[in-house]
């Protein structure tokens, strides 16, 4: 078998499994612990909502869509959760109560996103940065200041342990659940069609603007899961939560094997590539980096790391 | 009783009637042919039915019952399917997903793949064996060759319980065994109560396959016929119409006294063309003819280094190669498109500043005197009598016409020796185009070498000395002299390569 043809044959995201593992050889030789189990479950808990961000944001890059407003809608999940925790009690019943009004938040953000890039047609990179701007305000308004707590028993389940085994694992473990169920569902394939020729898909006689729109609404709560992961990890509301982590939800999933121009990837790829993103900052780190020269490395890292994927990527289509 | 009838179709797009009155009436188990020159609206009532196109009146029964075609999803529920050439594939999916892109098979929600290959398989089969060895239904379509992807595009019309089908041009890349496999499974759905609509380019086809014979021309429905009652000839005829004289278009020019050889192009073949060859003398209009999308803008595209060729080359005797387009512009080629909006006009910017790009791109001077310029650029707009308010004005303040004239101007501003013009009237208006016309002759009179495409047949006719008929990629035929007719035309056109 030739190599153009292996790599042609290979998995969309095996670029990315393999920085990955080096990205882990890296960290191990910078510091040894970085490898311990504790280290990996903080890693895996820090970086649960970008992995649930970069899926969502891979669901309508798949359809050719963006969506720019993403941290916007986790910020403004994560004070909604908090805020309707205390208002709802810190009981369990309370909790769900809040779960499921934040989720609804998020499917509404992304459904209003989907009207307006789908429905009335305007620019996704231009009007999903103004709902993000939108959602920014109106989380500034249900909590002007950050630093509310989220009830004890949210924040020790999310950071504890079940059966010895840590609550971030379960997470994961739903999480890659949700991506196979997805993936082997229509849902998935008529994304990738939409994304690949949108007028094409159009002739064959899909719905291609309720796939589009249903890609935004998936989007929107799947930000909502992340928000619920970063209210666990940060244990309280913070309407500025959402800061860099939109751009990084793009970078996980072109890192991930996704094309920007559409009909490309998996979403498998895309966890890989959030863990790719949090291992290039745990790196930084561990190379003592002095903390004026982060940022920087660790743009450097990035861009780094999605140039091989590129030419990996490139290689196998072309 | 027919399944399906179309009564009175109309569409227009703004001023342009494309269809006046389309009639059709398609019966079970008969495979009906849709004949017509260049925009007779064959395209467009086909669209009607496929839901691309939205009617502006007229009346469609299916089984006796008035119904409204609101989209393809629509047309596809109602169970009319159409083939498009290449453009409903998608070629990051693989073959199997494409051809049941419209409903794949799934089991509790999820999507089946073993059910997905098996029917795929099922749809596919009276292909597989002339689709070739290298064939796999796991591939994806964007590695495939064209002639496999047009079998894909086939079979997914066929997948799905369609009772109407609508092919237009299938065959333009398959071999022959490929082709008899169709026409093989084409029978069989026949055979089975189908009603199959059929456009094509080859005369030859029509006359295997056909069992009735529509004729549009301007937009409506001339006759229907079994095909055995009917021949070439008469179908020809049809097609043309009586009134030739009724043109405003003046009969062909008398072919000028040929100047020296300009361009001589041997065996040219590109993704899209097939070994073409000939000679374009200096003060020649050369015309590309043959129905829509047969090559010629490909040609044209080719010879401005927008597509790869491969084929030999020689300009003014001496061999060249054009990689690009700015080693085509150096070489003296001028490229002027119909489509103003992409291949023309800087939209948005003055006219000054859409005339002068080529002439910067050619002086490579870095430093500009903006008198000169200005005088120079009233000069070329002058020649080209453009009616314009100060140079100054953004080109998009002109109506079509003017600004093709600006983008004529273009290549006046330094010596052009080849000068290539795809469907350069497009949307222009008829007085207008008298003038460009008159103006493109007298730009071969002075000793240019012009290369014409133009979608409309009767100006092809009143403005080439000699006419390249295409058909599916190669020129068929040359006509020359009193050969320039459109009864000529049409039957080239259909004549197969």
């Amino acid at each position: 078998m030739t190599l153009p043809s292996l790599l042609r044959k290979m998995p969309p995201f095996m670029p990315v499994l393999i920085i990955l593992i080096c990205m882990f050889a890296l960290n191990g030789l910078a510091e040894p612990n970085s490898l311990s189990p504790y280290a990996l479950k903080g890693l895996i808990s820090t970086y649960l909502a970008l992995m649930f961000l970069s899926v969502g944001q891979t669901i309508v890059i798949f359809a050719a869509d963006i969506d720019l407003s993403v941290g916007a809608i986790l910020g403004l999940v994560n004070v909604t959760l908090v805020s309707m925790m205390q208002v709802l009690g810190g009981e369990p019943a309370g909790i769900f109560a809040a779960m499921a009004i934040a989720l609804a938040v998020g499917a509404g953000c992304g459904l209003l996103n989907g009207i307006l890039v789908v429905v009335l047609r305007l620019q996704a990179i231009v009007a999903t940065f103004g709902t993000s701007v939108l959602f920014l305000g109106l989380a500034l308004w249900i909590m002007p200041v950050a630093g509310t707590p989220a009830p004890r028993l949210f924040w020790r389940t999310f950071g504890g342990r079940i059966a010895g085994i840590p609550f971030a694992y379960f997470v994961l473990a739903g999480l890659l659940v949700l991506i196979v169920l997805l993936s082997r569902s229509r849902f998935v394939p008529r994304l990738l069609t939409v994304g690949d020729d949108q007028l094409a898909a159009y002739q064959t006689g899909l719905p291609v603007q309720s796939i589009r729109v249903r890609g935004y609404v998936a989007c929107g709560i799947f930000a909502a899961l992340a928000g619920f992961c970063i209210t666990g990890d940060t244990a309280s509301g913070d309407p500025n939560v959402g800061g860099l982590i939109t751009l990084n939800s793009v970078a996980a999933a072109v890192l991930g094997g996704a094309a920007l121009s559409g009909g490309v990837g998996t979403l498998f790829g895309s966890v890989l590539g959030s863990l790719v993103i949090g291992l290039v900052g745990s790196l930084v780190f561990f190379l003592g980096t002095p903390s004026e020269w982060q940022n920087l490395v660790q743009g450097l890292t990035v861009l780094a790391a999605l140039m091989v994927g590129i030419l990996f990527g490139g290689k196998a289509r072309a | 009783m027919p399944q399906l009838t179309m009564t009175d179709m109309y569409k227009a797009y703004g001023a342009t009637v494309a269809l006046k009155s389309g009639q059709i009436a398609l019966h079970p188990g008969e495979l009906h042919v849709i004949m017509g020159a260049n925009g007779s609206g064959k395209s467009t009532l086909c669209k009607i039915l496929a839901g691309s196109v939205k009617p502006d009146g007229g009346r469609i029964e299916l089984n006796g019952k008035e119904i409204t075609i609101s989209g393809p999803k629509a047309a596809r529920d109602l169970g009319v399917s159409i083939f498009y050439q290449e453009l409903s594939l998608s070629k990051n999916r693989s073959v199997a997903e494409n051809i049941l892109a419209r409903d794949l098979p799934c089991r509790a929600g999820f999507v089946d793949r073993k059910a997905v290959l098996a029917r795929a398989e099922k749809v596919f089969a009276p292909f597989r064996d002339v689709a070739g060895d290298d064939f796999d239904l796991k591939t994806r379509v964007g590695d495939l060759r064209p002639d496999q992807r047009q079998l894909v595009e086939i079979a997914k019309t066929f997948a799905g319980g369609a009772r109407i089908f609508i092919f237009d041009e299938p065959t333009s890349a398959l071999d022959r065994a490929q082709t008899e496999a169709f026409f093989r499974e084409l029978d069989r759905r026949k055979a089975e109560g189908a009603s199959i609509v059929f456009i094509s380019h080859r005369m030859e086809e029509v006359f295997e396959i056909g069992d009735r014979v529509t004729v549009i021309r301007d937009g409506e429905t001339v006759s229907s016929a079994p095909l055995a009652e009917t021949t070439r000839d008469r179908i020809v005829a049809e097609m043309v119409g009586g009134e030739t004289g009724a043109s405003v278009f003046a009969d062909p020019p008398a072919a000028p006294v040929p100047g020296p050889e300009k361009l001589r192009v041997q065996g040219l073949t590109s993704r899209r063309l097939r070994d073409v060859s000939f000679t374009l003398h200096a003060g020649e209009v050369l015309g590309l003819g043959g129905l829509h999308g047969q090559g010629q803008s490909d040609l044209l595209r080719a010879l401005f280094g927008l597509e790869p060729l491969d084929g030999t080359l020689t300009l003014d005797g001496a061999p060249i190669t054009l990689p690009s387009p700015r080693r085509a512009i150096r070489q003296g080629f001028g490229y002027i498109s119909g489509d103003r909006q992409s291949d023309g006009a800087i939209s948005g910017r003055s006219i000054f500043e859409n005339v002068v790009p080529i002439h910067l791109f050619k002086t490579r001077a870095f430093f500009v005197n903006h008198a000169t310029l200005s005088a120079e650029v009233d000069r070329v707009l002058a020649i080209l009598a453009t009616r314009h308010g100060g140079r100054m004005a953004p080109i998009s303040s002109l109506s079509g016409g003017n600004q093709q004239k600006v983008i004529i101007s273009r290549w006046l501003m330094d010596e052009t020796g080849v000068l290539l013009l795809d469907d350069p009237t497009k949307g222009i208006d008829l007085a207008t185009k008298l003038e460009l016309f008159a103006l493109i002759r007298s730009l071969a009179d002075k000793g240019m070498a012009i290369l014409l495409y133009s979608s409309e047949d009767a100006e092809l006719l009143a403005n080439s000395d000699r006419i390249l008929v295409f058909n599916n990629g190669a020129v068929v035929q040359e006509l020359q002299g009193n050969d320039r007719t459109r009864t000529q035309l049409t039957r080239a056109a259909f004549e197969a390569a």
